[in-house]
């Protein structure tokens, strides 16, 4: 595919040799994920959930689908899909975007959608027959899943203002630059440095989980012992993984509240005191988190990293740097069927 | 006659072929805490200079360079950045050298942690990942030795935390190997990484008193200074092949 591009500092990144990426692939997936024909009453497509101007989240704590209940996990926002964890969903319980694009379509809460049934509809419209044809030479749940996952290979956000810092177009203002140097160091009182420990699980340019293994899973404090939900070890069965959650992109952050695989924080500054002072300990919580303290008082009990208020509003300003008008507004990212 | 002639032509065409074709040469890495192996997440270990029992809850380091020197032939693997962890499926970490020429290698050398050159570079190679957990912020470079863990005196945890790097941390090893490896079937060297070295070597460490390490640079160079006795060649048979894969 012509055209497509990432930042160099964004990595490696690996495409499926089953599913190489076209032009006439992501034009055929866009069309998909913006289609309620996926879901079972007809009213619930992929962007119901995932919101363009939401960086493809939906404003809610959690999703909400066919059933009208509300869904267990905040909805995720895509972007960058190709680089960090390659393990999807909150738990991590699909292995490539090609499995997990077919489990929301069937899921009874999400879009209930029968595949037989789906490809059975998409079939009989004209349109999605050439369109499947020249991707993929035919229609089923596969072909389906091949789609979207292309599509959604191509939502590469990396025009915000701190992307433009790093390609050194502009300068970010002095408290947008406090609060990169605070994101990006693991406090050490040793030393005199200032941190919030963000760099110890938000890598510094893509700003998500790690890509090694489970490196990109990590327990940040938000329940204790008693409270702690399954999260990684639903998947791995390993206890050490128990309470450990995918570590999400923070780009577009200052976009997709509220935060947190359940959506429990409404605002940034919330996310920012949880970090701050209001983590719960747990056998399976971060070693990062635990150790981390400006005061050097870690050994001392409570865990804080005593952080200062310009300090966390500086911190703030950073995340608002990662906003990326371009992503959110994009015609190729938009809904086809609004535009013919 | 003419068998004979022929049979030596066989013989040394097979000699010469034997000669050229390059050979996989695996690399094991057993983990242990002094004299036993490890075990994550089990507070079993003493302080190697104090109070308190110690459990490791993560554990990983970069190995790069590998090379195999011979009076006239060298090995260099490319791209050598290995990022060494054991908390995969199998106790052991595994380095496959590919297309091995087989020459008569006295010593293997590598080095614990990134050499400066691949420590100030964005470049992702080997396993080398600047949005990976070792990296620290770019202007910094990487975390050579991640050790994450807890002491526990009495039932008060206290969190470890060795995060060791800085270009001068960098640490050559080099290995005489005896015999020939490239001749065994499979070809195979065994190293024994030793975690309690990380504590207990030119200095020994009371993590009562040094409970993390991160950004001083004094304090990381006293870990540093123990890098050399964290790995150690090992005898295949004493290394249990039958649980490691291949």
């Amino acid at each position: 595919m012509s055209g497509f591009s990432a930042p160099f500092v964004f990595g490696h990144f690996q495409v499926p040799a089953d599913n190489p990426l076209t032009r006439e692939a992501v034009e055929l997936g866009r069309r998909l994920f913006y289609d309620p024909r996926l879901s079972a009453n007809g009213a619930v497509s992929c962007s119901t959930c995932h919101i363009q101007r939401l960086a493809f989240t939906d404003g809610r704590a959690t999703g909400v689908g066919v059933s009208g209940k509300p869904l267990a996990f905040n909805s995720m926002s895509l972007a960058n899909l190709m680089w960090g964890p390659q393990h999807f969903f909150w738990n991590g319980r699909a292995a490539t975007l090609e499995a997990q694009a077919l489990i929301p379509i069937q899921h009874a809460d999400e879009m209930a959608q029968d595949l037989g049934r789906l490809v059975a509809q998409l079939d009989a419209d004209p349109a999605y027959r050439d369109l499947f044809e020249a991707a993929y030479g035919e229609i089923s749940p596969a072909t389906i899943a091949r789609a979207l996952a292309s599509f959604e290979r191509t939502l590469i956000s990396s025009n915000s203002r701190y992307d433009q810092f790093l390609r050194g177009a502009i300068k970010l203002d002095a408290q947008e630059e406090l609060g990169r140097k605070l994101f990006m160091a693991h406090p050490d009182v040793k030393v005199s440095l200032r941190g919030a420990n963000c760099i110890d699980c938000h890598s510094q340019f893509l700003t998500g989980g790690f890509s090694a293994r489970y490196d990109g899973f990590s327990n940040n404090g938000l329940d204790d012992e008693e409270h702690l939900q399954p999260g990684l070890q639903a998947v791995t069965g390993n206890p050490a993984h128990r309470g450990l959650f995918k570590v999400p992109s923070l780009r577009n952050v200052a976009l997709t509240a509220p935060y947190m695989h359940d959506g429990r924080f409404k605002t940034l500054e919330a996310v920012l005191d949880h970090y701050d002072s209001g983590i719960n300990n747990s056998l399976t919580l971060s070693s990062v988190i635990v150790e981390a303290d400006n005061r050097g008082q870690a050994a001392a009990g409570r865990i804080s990293l005593h952080l200062t208020a310009d300090e966390k509003a500086a911190i703030i300003a950073f995340l608002h740097t990662l906003t990326d008008q371009d992503f959110v507004s994009a015609e190729r990212f938009s809904d086809p069927f609004q535009r013919n | 006659m003419l068998l004979g002639v022929a049979a030596l032509l066989g013989v040394t065409g097979l000699w010469w072929h034997r000669a050229a074709q390059p050979v996989e040469l695996t690399l094991y890495f057993h983990p242990f805490v002094g004299p036993e192996p490890l075990v994550f997440n089990e507070a079993r270990y003493p302080n190697p200079g104090g109070e308190g029992r110690f459990k490791v809850r993560d554990f990983q380091f970069f190995l790069s360079n590998i090379r195999l020197i011979g009076a006239d032939a060298t090995y260099a693997e490319p791209d050598s950045y290995h990022l060494v962890r054991f908390d995969g499926a199998e106790p052991v970490f595994v380095i496959v050298l590919q297309g091995v020429p087989r020459r008569d290698y006295e010593r293997i050398e590598f080095g614990i942690g990134v050499d400066a050159a691949a420590n100030k570079s964005l470049a992702q190679r080997g396993d080398l990942d600047p949005n990976g957990r070792m990296a620290w912020a770019w202007e910094v470079g990487y975390k050579f030795v991640l050790f994450e863990g807890a002491l526990l005196r009495g039932n008060v945890s206290e969190p470890l935390l060795y995060h060791v790097g800085f270009d001068e941390s960098y640490t050559p090893l080099s290995t005489g190997l005896h015999g020939d490896p490239l001749d065994s079937r499979p070809a195979q060297l065994d190293f024994r990484v030793d975690i309690l070295r990380l504590f207990q070597g030119s200095t020994t460490i009371d993590m009562t008193a040094l409970s993390t390490v991160k950004f001083d640079r004094a304090d990381a160079a006293l870990l540093a200074g123990n890098f050399p006795g964290m790995i150690a060649p090992m005898e295949s048979d004493v290394a249990g092949h039958a649980a490691a894969p291949r």
